[in-house]
């Protein structure tokens, strides 16, 4: 008996929980606790999978902003993680050529200088971008994505064009994959903090009523360009963010990074785990770059295989996963209070007889 | 006497060659409660889009509270205070029904930016009050898209109210309504007036509605005055007989 009504105590407060932080809370707090294991698993292959997985997640969380809270596509996001990624480069280059090796100092400072690069970089996109809706800022910030690509690719004085950037080895302690990942960790838990702090602020709202209906927004009292275009800076500085990270951990940055291709990972990431849901492109990057990492093993086709599966995901789960299993949720809570109610009528009835 | 809060001289519009609104003239002072009417195409909707900067005037001046506001961003016509209730309901359909009226309030209250706020902690009163007037306190958890029609016309005037607006618009608040609802609405609307000296122009096909809850009346005809006066005025005027009222009596 009295387990039993310990066991009921328990679930009454997971079901608080989950009601308090919701489903994205859930996975990520699950998740979160799954990377800190990450490196118990055997071998280095692991933790190199999962610094991408995290890097690659925030970038794709910070490309959500855009799409599924302001509610327009861009094709061009990566333009914003790669400018990150060279600024991080550039200085931590001249760092290794002022002093031969780079110190801590140095390594974090040109880490943080991916922040001011990237939002000024969105700050000047942005400012044309959001002058548009629609496909039309989808073709815009492409178009912008790859004018700064080839201004990359062929700028070979200041950024060594196709070649890119090499020998970006950083300060001991960081040269250990398990430091750095849990360096990753925690760099990217703090952003997702502040990212899901966003979110629910009253910005947050302002976004999803741009998505909804930005005419009434406007009339409301929203000035919708400049709100589009806060939230695109913003976005663009968490891309900037994860593109900082790229380049220390891959001890080199290339012209990719900026492409369309990257951009459109973040895309496949997000429609993957749900665009609908804060932790959608975090569980589409677990996805996405887990298969990427084990498919490659087995065959070349690796753009088939994703291919397929996107084909699948669009055609059978348009939500993305966590559309189901929100749904199996849902149905379950639905299942559990009819019981209650039916339960509870019984009982009145039962009262009702004496 | 109580203060001139929007005054519009000589308004017109074109849309190509159709004259949309030609010269239109009107003053509202605080407290008034007017209606516009006229047939379809007689430019109403056009009139409120120029109001709150949805379209630009060709010419003409709109002096809202002692400010120009000829043709500034909607936006910040909102913040000076002109609220507008739409014909076609224009809410945030993904939304619940809380989420919306709150929206609304933190974007009148100047937070539309607020970036590191929690939304669920700030203008919860306000939102309360709001949802409690429109009737909607009850099922405030519904997705907006979810709702009755004449809930989400309810839900509509809600959001025009979210802030406290100096002057109200509303196309049409009672189309679509029943009429149980189109009473509890103008009900609402006169409460609105006369409790909080709420300045109200509203539009509207429903003749008695007009009657019963205008206190001054504009007739307006391609664009065009015909009338303007007390409900009797108009009521009794020929032209606008001939032209409008006789379909509806």
């Amino acid at each position: 008996m009295l387990s039993s009504a310990g066991g009921e105590k328990n679930r009454g407060f997971i079901i608080g929980f989950y009601r308090r932080v919701g489903l994205s809370g859930m996975i990520a707090i699950t998740l979160g606790l799954g990377f800190l294991l990450v490196p118990l698993l055997p071998g280095e292959f692991p933790v190199i999978v999962a610094v991408e997985i995290l890097i690659l997640g925030l970038f794709a969380m910070s490309f959500n902003l855009i799409y599924g809270y302001m509610g327009q596509v861009s094709f061009g996001h990566a333009a914003f993680f790669g400018l990150g990624a060279y600024g991080t480069a550039l200085l931590f280059r001249a760092c290794q050529a002022a002093t031969g090796e780079i110190g801590y100092l140095d390594f974090f400072l040109s880490l943080s200088i991916a922040i001011p690069v990237s939002a000024i970089g969105a700050l000047v996109v942005g400012f044309f971008c959001v002058r548009l809706t629609g496909i039309y800022f989808a073709l815009l910030t492409l178009a912008f994505g790859e004018l700064l690509f080839y201004v990359v690719f062929s700028w070979y004085g200041f950024t060594g064009g196709d070649d890119g950037i090499q020998g970006l080895l950083p300060p001991p302690f960081f040269r250990d994959t398990v430091n750095y990942y849990y360096f990753t960790l925690t760099v990217v838990a703090i952003a997702v903090v502040v990212l899901w702090r966003i979110t629910r602020s009253p910005f947050g709202y302002s976004l999803r009523m741009l998505r909804e209906n930005q005419q009434r927004a406007a009339f409301l009292g929203i000035n919708v360009r400049l709100c589009m275009l806060m939230n695109f800076v913003i976005a663009g500085t968490f891309a900037g963010v994860a593109g900082a990270l790229w380049g220390p951990f891959q001890r080199s940055v290339s012209p990719v990074l900026l492409g369309w291709m990257e951009s459109g990972i973040a895309v496949f990431m997000t429609l993957i785990g749900g665009a609908g849901f804060f932790a959608g492109p975090l569980v589409g990057s677990v996805v996405y770059t887990t298969l990427n990492a084990y498919v490659t093993r087995f065959t070349i086709y690796w753009p088939l295989t994703i291919g397929f599966i996107i084909l699948l995901l669009v055609l059978f789960v348009p939500g993305g996963i966590l559309s189901v299993v929100d749904a199996r949720i849902a149905a379950y809570r639905h299942r559990r209070e009819s019981n209650a109610n039916l339960a509870a009528l019984s009982a009145d009835g039962r009262e009702s007889a004496q | 006497m109580s203060r001139k809060i929007l005054e519009v001289t000589g308004l017109n519009k074109h849309f190509g060659g159709l004259h949309a609104v030609n010269n239109f003239d009107l003053d509202l002072f605080e407290g008034d409660r007017s209606a516009i009417i006229g047939p379809n195409g007689a430019g109403k909707t056009t009139l409120f889009n120029l109001l709150t900067g949805y379209h630009r005037a060709d010419s003409g001046r709109i002096i809202f509270g002692g400010t120009d506001i000829t043709n500034r961003a909607s936006h910040q016509i909102a913040s000076a205070g002109i609220s507008r209730a739409f014909q076609i309901t224009n809410i945030f359909p993904k939304l619940t029904v809380l989420e919306n009226v709150r929206s609304a309030v933190q974007a009148q209250m100047g937070k539309a930016f607020n970036v590191f706020g929690r939304a669920d902690k700030i203008g919860t009163e306000e939102t309360e009050d709001i949802l409690g007037l429109s009737g909607l306190a009850e099922g405030s958890t519904m997705v907006a898209g979810e709702l009755s029609q004449g809930d989400k016309k309810k839900l509509e005037l809600a959001l025009a109210l979210a802030g406290k607006p100096k002057l109200l618009l509303l196309d049409e608040p009672t189309a679509g309504m029943s009429l149980e609802e189109t009473r509890e609405t103008m009900a609402l609307v006169d409460r609105l007036n006369e409790e909080f000296n709420l300045t109200t122009l509203f539009t509207e096909h429903d003749m008695a509605v007009v009657f019963n809850h205008a206190r001054r009346v504009t007739l307006l005809h391609q664009g065009k005055i015909i009338v303007e006066g007390t409900p009797e005025q108009v009521r009794m005027n020929e032209t606008a007989q001939r032209i409008y009222l006789g379909e509806h009596r």
